[in-house]
């Protein structure tokens, strides 16, 4: 496995305007290829922490640097490609309710302007990657929790990210679906893919015998 | 899919890579079109509020505009508005009012004449007033030749003082009993448009306004509506410009379709005034006929309602871009 830097926090702190510190001094390192898990107790960061690495959030002093470079850097104009390259899994999968599974999943084909045939091609794999080939047609008020969070990481893989960033994606779910849902998330990580984790699950994450980063909360 | 790429805008620098850019933006425009097609088709009772306010917006302006172009048609060289009759003294014949046409209309303010002879006249009288009968208790004919003048408008002067010279010129053929002048009501007419003209743009420019704040205030709705879906497409990627085309389709199908509903609009009211208006014409010895909205005048309003439509969405998403710089999940 290569050990190539990917992600790289240097003393990142997090206020956000309320007042609420989320992050206080965080230096980290993430290799290309790993998959790491991101554990602590609610508040203590670890939505935050994914959401500087998606560029949802800017940090209040620090630098994330991915390949080297800071995000900082990056003009807003190429934030939309940057994103591009991650695949974002939420507790809530954000489907959009009006569109069946297949729409839903080739949106992020469409942005980039694939041809239709190949967006046909592209989102059936994800779809028969998730389990969910058979319900292309469904709409997503039809399927169940797991079923939903799942078009939420074909949706997220589609588009065959370098990087896959998932906060609570088992949040929601029964212990067996939860573990079917992480075995996914290995197979990605095996063909290369860098995945990071945030859960409070303790018994799921040690159990998928990987890095775990433990954030603490902050008391100022 | 570790291989390093840069950290934003892969690029392949392959030579085609303006055909492949070029395909991606067709692909998108037309996803863009199809969605905001949909959008209209699937929302219809909202669509039709929209677009009957902008076709009423719009068929006001238009319609005023069609009635002025309408008078201006009046008031044209070209236009065979009999202004001038020379009514001829009772002995002078037939053939005497043709050479005398033909004189008159050697003059440089004369555009053409025509003749009306006593018996033209008589019968044309019958037809309109339907009083044959009293006529013909008179025995004969009491009514005389008459030679119709179109003068050419530009080169006769405007002022009194220039009409009666030319009236005045116009007695002392010694075949003329008497003159009447038509003009002055064409000349008020002409300063009466210029002001109509500068109500009508008056008029345009607020009822464009308010297309404008229709339309924006339509694409404000949908894209409230849709704040999950900008949502979830920024997080997975998409640009600014992929988030506002489909409003702006959205927009600019508003406009245009509005336009086409105000023609249409415009098009029925003319069809109804047409009647009465040659009837009135024909009564008036004119052959003015009420021209309806010609291809330059269509073409005008469509470009105008597609493009206020155009401007309204813009408005309205770039509006809500600023605002909505960065998401809060």
């Amino acid at each position: 496995m290569t050990t190539k830097t990917i992600i790289e926090f240097r003393q990142v702190h997090k206020r956000y305007p309320t007042g609420q510190l989320a992050l206080y001094n965080v230096n980290l390192t993430i290799h290309a290829g790993e998959m790491i898990f991101i554990t602590g107790n609610s508040g203590a960061g670890k939505s935050t922490l994914l959401k500087l690495i998606a560029l949802l959030e800017n940090p209040s002093k620090g630098d994330v640097l991915i390949d080297g470079t800071p995000l900082s850097h990056l003009q807003a104009r190429q934030i939309p490609n940057y994103r591009r390259r991650i695949g974002f899994i939420f507790q809530d999968p954000h489907l959009l309710y009006d569109r069946n599974v297949f729409d839903n999943v080739a949106m992020p084909l469409l942005i980039s302007g694939m041809p239709a045939t190949d967006i046909t091609r592209r989102v059936n794999a994800a779809l028969d990657k998730v389990g969910l080939g058979k319900k292309t047609k469904s709409y997503p008020l039809m399927l169940s929790a797991g079923e939903r969070q799942r078009v939420g990481i074909a949706r997220a893989v589609v588009n065959r990210p370098t990087m896959i960033l998932a906060d609570e994606p088992t949040g929601n779910l029964d212990p067996e679906l939860a573990q079917d849902i992480m075995h996914t998330f290995a197979q990605f990580n095996d063909i290369g893919v860098t995945v990071l984790i945030a859960s409070h699950d303790h018994g799921l994450v040690e159990r998928m015998k990987k890095r775990i980063l433990v954030l603490q909360r902050v008391e100022l | 899919m570790t291989e390093k790429r840069p950290l934003a805008k892969p690029r392949p620098a392959t030579s085609n890579n303006f055909g492949r850019k070029s395909r991606v933006w067709l692909n998108q425009q037309k996803q863009a079109i199809d969605f905001s097609l949909k959008r209209l088709w699937f929302n219809p009772i909202s669509a039709w509020i929209t677009l009957i306010a902008i076709a009423l917006a719009l068929s006001l302006p238009t319609s005023m505009h069609v009635l002025v172009k309408n008078l201006q048609s009046l008031t044209h060289n070209n236009q065979s508005v009999p202004t001038i009759s020379l009514f001829l003294k009772p002995k002078v014949t037939e053939q005497q009012a043709n050479d005398l046409a033909e004189l008159v209309k050697s003059q440089p303010e004369v555009l053409s004449t025509t003749v009306v002879t006593r018996d033209q006249a008589l019968q044309d009288f019958n037809k309109i007033s339907g009083l044959a009968d009293t006529l013909k208790t008179l025995g004969e004919n009491p009514l005389p030749n008459i030679v119709v003048i179109t003068p050419k408008m530009n080169d006769l002067g405007v002022t009194d003082a220039d009409l009666e010279d030319f009236s005045k010129r116009l007695k002392t053929y010694k075949e003329v009993e008497d003159v009447q002048i038509d003009i002055e009501w064409i000349q008020r007419l002409r300063a009466i448009l210029q002001i109509a003209e500068r109500i009508v743009a008056v008029v345009a420019a607020l009822l464009a306004t308010t297309v404008l704040l229709v339309v924006g205030n339509t694409i404000r709705l949908d894209i409230e509506n849709r704040k999950d879906e900008i949502r979830v497409t920024r997080l997975i990627g998409a640009t600014n410009r992929y988030i506002r085309r489909p409003f702006l389709y959205g927009g600019l199908w508003l406009g245009l379709f509005g336009g086409f509903l105000s023609l249409l609009v415009v098009n029925i009211a003319l069809l109804f005034l047409v009647d009465p208006v040659n009837k009135l014409s024909m009564l008036y010895g004119s052959d003015f006929n009420l021209g309806g909205i010609d291809l330059t005048t269509t073409l005008e309003v469509l470009t105008v309602s597609a493009g206020l439509g155009l401007v309204g969405a813009w408005l309205a998403v770039n509006r809500y871009l600023w605002e909505s710089e960065v998401i809060n999940d």
